[in-house]
């Protein structure tokens, strides 16, 4: 990376000024614009859900005038607190978990050369290969007869197990933006490895480690499959379970569809919003020297 | 050294345990059965030995190549790169220092996540009504911007069903794509993109010499992952279309699905779940050897 | 030795404390699993057995019909799975040839349900040859036509279509006369779509079926490339001439909620359901029209050459071979099955058993599904027979999908569905 010297810059800074603030108006129009767009895009959906869910036909059937907040009640009456509960407590455990697996491994697998590493780099991934309908049949055979069936445990740990190659691989990408130099200096400081993990290179991965739970917690708070085949009695059940119930052989509540999928929206959002900020440029200025 | 290989094995291990007890008894079962004609109905029973000849059962099929060219081209090539496109553009749009200045950071981001919280199944129904010909708003836009005639079936017009499931998935899943560039994004330091402009780049350059050089890690990784997961993704396209109209949208997963819970051919789903996972074996393999080799040599 | 007597006297009390509690309730806990969305009434159902049978607690649970028969055999196979279980009707025989499925025989025998087991319809779809009976028939319900009385009024036609080329002409004449849609049916080809019980119900009624049972006992088809192709034909020209549109060749539901969303609002003048469906369009347009008369009417199927038809639906309900309590088990679907469950608590649905189907009180509106139900046939030799219905189910729905939509040609994709349930007639899958 090329440093510059000041004095030379002086004369480079007036010319780039002068350029940036005639295309700064028409860039700012720009960006404005496709944010609108993107905002659109992204949010119209999810605020048509919020608005089926305060109508009796979940805004698909019939045209009532007047919102609702019947649905929201069918659905808290037919246990959607437990499930809920149920998913918060499962997908927390099993992203907390993973992460900090995934941390372990990532840094290895980024700090180390050693002979098997490639291997192993590659082993990580081998479970994801298969599509996981196949893999329902057997795990159940397993869990069935280890009594892991309807248990926070069981489903924790099939949920870190999802989750782990994909945390290893995005965090190993993100090691290897933060320099080697950082734990070799604090190496010579005197501080162990672990404590170099996570004192050092942990604050400042903290975007990436952000990243990565985030898509573990949601692949987990929406996973269905397994959690359909592994949670059978109604106080286990998580809330994909709940959400599909209303879908009948020969007809679907939509008011509570809708109600339930904008329940389901709103703990990820929660709980995003104070991490978010985390996703914040300038922890990464200063890291290097 | 043997405190360092001690350290290696100790952090490594909690990882492949987790791993080794969940997916190798289900591998080793699926490849068993993968040789029988195990049926969901015979559980108890078992299957019998019939060799190879689910794997040529399936590999000569007549849909076989429909299927896989679905599979290949219109699920995963198609929505892996709009994924990718979409998710740096995105990234790069809530790291702008114009977002911050206007404080619509905060929003953006959680705007852009929300799509990913949607649990898929309420994803395919809110976009096919959105897509509905009478009651769907993207027709009557579109009527009222006078693009078209008449309401276009955007599921069942051989046309435009395929991109129709592509954006359904783009919608949901582009969400983290974008979330783990922005935090790469984070984590180049302000500095040397100011030195850049400093030194007469333009904005286009020092995207191509310092920005995209540090995504590189992350982008190679998100597109490794999203092949692996979107080749064997299931639920989109039997949700939105059932692998419809006919077999026009049938892929590998829901063929799998059809001839495993429909059917009842356990042992036939798992000699093509084990075709599949062999496909991603040959081409995890390609990807770091040719297309991406420096990030499994070097830092990673 | 008192140090000796006060541990052995701790023992005591506390092997009491420990085993008193299950000597004194020796409860049986029993687990149903109920799939549909009554699940409060049942709840209230259960709270009424549970008082008249202290001593004996139920839990309810739920899995949606979708994946209810795939988690249900992979928990019997692992010696797992509730007490009592709602299954459909057709899955019955294959339960139990899985053995996951308690033989009834003796309960029945012993302890005969309602007014008696031979009241109760399609109970040859519980029975294997061998004279097993795996299930007691719960519910039943046939589809039934549904028509919007104010859009007929305005298309001029002012009687029901009475055979399928009636029902042609007056769909056409629904969408010349008002520009609404006719007929609007799912011609979509999803693994569980309706259009099976369409092209069935047509074939049926021209004397024809997929399955039958000849004379010699085994099993063959009565159904040539030209009398599929001649199906396809038929309902595909309801799509080619506009009165069902093509938006509906990605609708695979009778419940679709563009459909029914369609009628709601007035947008189309028939459709084909069940009783349930139905119900929810009638619930829907009050909701959206308080105070108005209901414009729906509903109405038998069309007549082919021989006669008119459809299958007679229904439940079941299984006792899990895995049970430990199966006398219990039975005392509970012998409850079930008993009238006030019906009348009281379960009224979504009507009960397989004549004698209280005859005293089921149809509103208005349903009286063209108690017409229907007269001729209505039970899927017979599709269940009894080699191939599996679900099988013979999803390549119906395809090859109609395919020639529907222009994919194929009528003749190319009825000849393909000939070869493909000839195929499964031939290797019964294990």
């Amino acid at each position: 990376m090329t440093a510059l010297s000041l004095d030379m810059a002086s004369t480079g800074q007036a010319r780039t000024r002068a350029r940036a603030t005639r295309s700064s108006a028409l860039g700012a129009v720009v960006v404005l614009l496709l944010t609108a767009i993107l905002l659109l895009f992204m949010v119209y959906p999810v605020a048509y859900i919020f608005y089926g869910s305060l109508k009796p036909g979940g805004g698909l059937l019939g045209d009532t005038a007047g919102f609702t907040l019947a649905n929201y009640r069918r659905i808290f009456a037919s246990g959607f607190f437990t499930f809920t509960r149920n998913s918060l407590a499962i997908c927390l455990a099993a992203t907390a978990v993973s992460t900090f697996i995934s941390v372990c491994a990532a840094y290895v697998f980024s700090r180390f050369r050693f002979r098997a590493r490639a291997a192993l780099f590659g082993a990580v991934l081998l479970g994801q290969m298969f599509p996981w309908i196949i893999l329902v049949n057997p795990l159940f055979i397993v869990f069935a007869r280890w009594g892991l069936t309807n248990s926070y445990p069981g489903m924790i740990f099939c949920y870190t197990a999802f989750t782990i190659p994909f945390s290893v691989y995005m965090l190993t990408g993100y090691l290897a933006t933060v320099p080697k130099s950082l734990d070799e200096a604090a190496i010579i400081d005197g501080a162990t490895r672990f404590q170099v993990i996570w004192r050092i290179v942990f604050p400042i991965m903290l975007p990436g480690i952000v990243a990565t739970a985030t898509y573990a917690f949601l692949l987990c708070w929406t996973e269905y499959l397994f959690a359909l085949a592994f949670l059978t009695q109604t106080d286990m059940k998580t809330l994909p379970l709940g959400l599909y119930q209303f879908f009948g052989d020969d007809r679907v509540d939509w008011g509570a569809v809708m109600a339930a999928s904008a329940v389901a929206t709103l703990p990820t959002l929660l709980l995003f919003l104070p991490l978010q900020s985390r996703l914040a440029s300038g922890l990464a200025a200063g890291a290097v020297k | 050294m043997r405190g360092e290989r001690l350290f290696i094995a100790g952090m490594l291990a909690p990882a492949f345990v987790v791993l080794a007890l969940f997916y190798a008894y289900p591998t080793l079962q699926n490849l068993l059965v993968s040789f029988t004609d195990l049926s969901l109905l015979g559980l108890k029973r078992g299957g019998n030995w019939v060799g190879l000849d689910n794997y040529r059962e399936f590999l000569t099929g007549p849909e076989f190549r429909h299927v896989l060219f679905n599979t290949v081209v219109w699920l995963t090539a198609l929505s892996v790169a709009l994924r990718l496109l979409m998710g740096l553009g995105i990234a790069l749009l809530l790291d702008s220092a114009l977002l911050r200045r206007w404080r619509l950071s905060t929003i953006a981001k959680v705007a852009v996540l929300m799509p990913w919280a949607t649990p898929p199944i309420v994803a395919v129904v809110v976009w096919r009504w959105m897509l509905e010909p009478q009651n769907g708003i993207v027709n009557a836009v579109l009527r009222n911007l006078h693009i078209v005639d008449d309401p276009v079936a955007f599921f069942a017009d051989l046309r435009t069903v395929w991109p129709s499931v592509v954006m359904v998935i783009v919608w949901n899943t582009v969400p983290i794509v974008a979330v783990s560039l922005l935090a790469s994004l984070q984590s180049i330091p302000d500095e040397l993109n100011e030195a850049a402009a400093l030194d007469g780049a333009s904005r286009l350059q020092q995207f191509r010499y310092i920005t995209l050089p540090f995504l590189m890690p992350t982008i190679v990784v998100l597109t490794l992952m999203s092949v692996f997961w979107t080749f064997n993704n299931f639920v989109y396209v039997w949700l939105a279309t059932g692998a419809g109209p006919g077999t026009f949208t049938n892929v590998l997963a829901t063929e799998i699905y059809i001839k495993a819970f429909v059917d009842f051919r356990l042992g036939y789903s798992s000699a093509v779940g084990i075709v599949m996972a062999l496909v991603m074996a040959g081409f995890g393999v390609a990807y770091y050897r040719f297309v991406a080799p420096r990030e499994l040599k070097e830092g990673m | 030795m008192r140090n000796l007597l006060v541990k052995a006297a701790a023992l005591v009390i506390a092997a009491a404390i420990a085993i008193g509690p299950a000597w004194a309730q020796g409860t049986v806990n029993l687990t149903f699993r109920f799939n549909d969305t009554e699940e409060k009434e049942l709840r209230a159902a259960l709270d009424q057995f549970e008082k008249q049978n202290p001593g004996i607690k139920v839990t309810l649970q739920r899995i949606g019909w979708r994946d209810a028969r795939d988690q249900y055999l992979r928990e019997a196979a692992v010696g797992q799975g509730p007490d009592v279980v709602h299954v459909a009707q057709v899955w019955v025989k294959e339960i139990g040839q899985a053995g996951a499925a308690l033989p009834l025989n003796d309960l029945v025998k012993s302890s005969p349900p309602g007014s008696g087991f031979t009241d109760f319809m399609a109970q040859e779809l519980a029975q294997t040859k061998d004279g097993k009976i795996f299930g007691l028939p719960w519910t039943t319900d046939t589809w039934a036509m549904v028509y919007r009385t104010d859009l007929l009024k305005e298309a001029g036609i002012d009687k029901l279509p009475d055979t399928w080329t009636q029902l042609h002409d007056d769909s056409a004449q629904v969408k010349k006369r008002t520009g609404k849609t006719g007929f609007g049916f799912p011609a979509g080809g999803s693994s569980s779509g309706a259009i099976w019980f369409l092209a069935n119900f047509y074939w049926w009624s021209n004397g024809k079926a997929m399955v039958v049972q000849k004379p010699d006992g085994t099993y063959g088809m009565n159904l040539t490339v030209a009398d599929i192709a001649d199906c396809m034909h038929y309902f595909k020209s309801f799509l080619t001439e506009g009165h069902n549109p093509t938006s509906n060749l990605s609708a695979s539901d009778a419940h679709d909620p563009a459909i029914l969303q369609a009628l709601v609002t007035g947008q189309q003048a028939m459709a084909a359901m069940p009783p349930n469906t139905y119900k929810q369009v009638l619930e829907m347009y009050t909701a959206a029209n308080p105070g108005k008369p209901l414009p729906f009417v509903s109405g038998p199927f069309p007549k082919g050459s021989v006669t008119r038809s459809s299958m007679i639906g229904g439940r079941m309900l299984v006792i899990n071979p895995n049970s430990k309590h199966p006398q219990e088990a039975w005392k509970l679907v012998k409850f079930l099955a008993s009238e006030p469950i019906f009348t009281q608590y379960y009224t979504t649905q009507f009960p397989a058993q004549r004698s209280l189907l005859k005293n089921v009180n149809w509103s208005p509106e349903l009286k063209g599904f108690a017409e229907q139900l007269g001729y209505a046939r039970t899927w017979g030799p599709y269940s009894d027979g080699p191939a599996p219905i679900g099988a013979m189910w999803n390549a119906t729905g395809r090859a109609f999908s395919a020639a529907l939509s222009g994919q194929r040609s009528e003749q190319d994709a009825a000849q393909e569905l000939l070869q493909a349930v000839s195929k499964l007639m031939q290797n019964r899958a294990q």
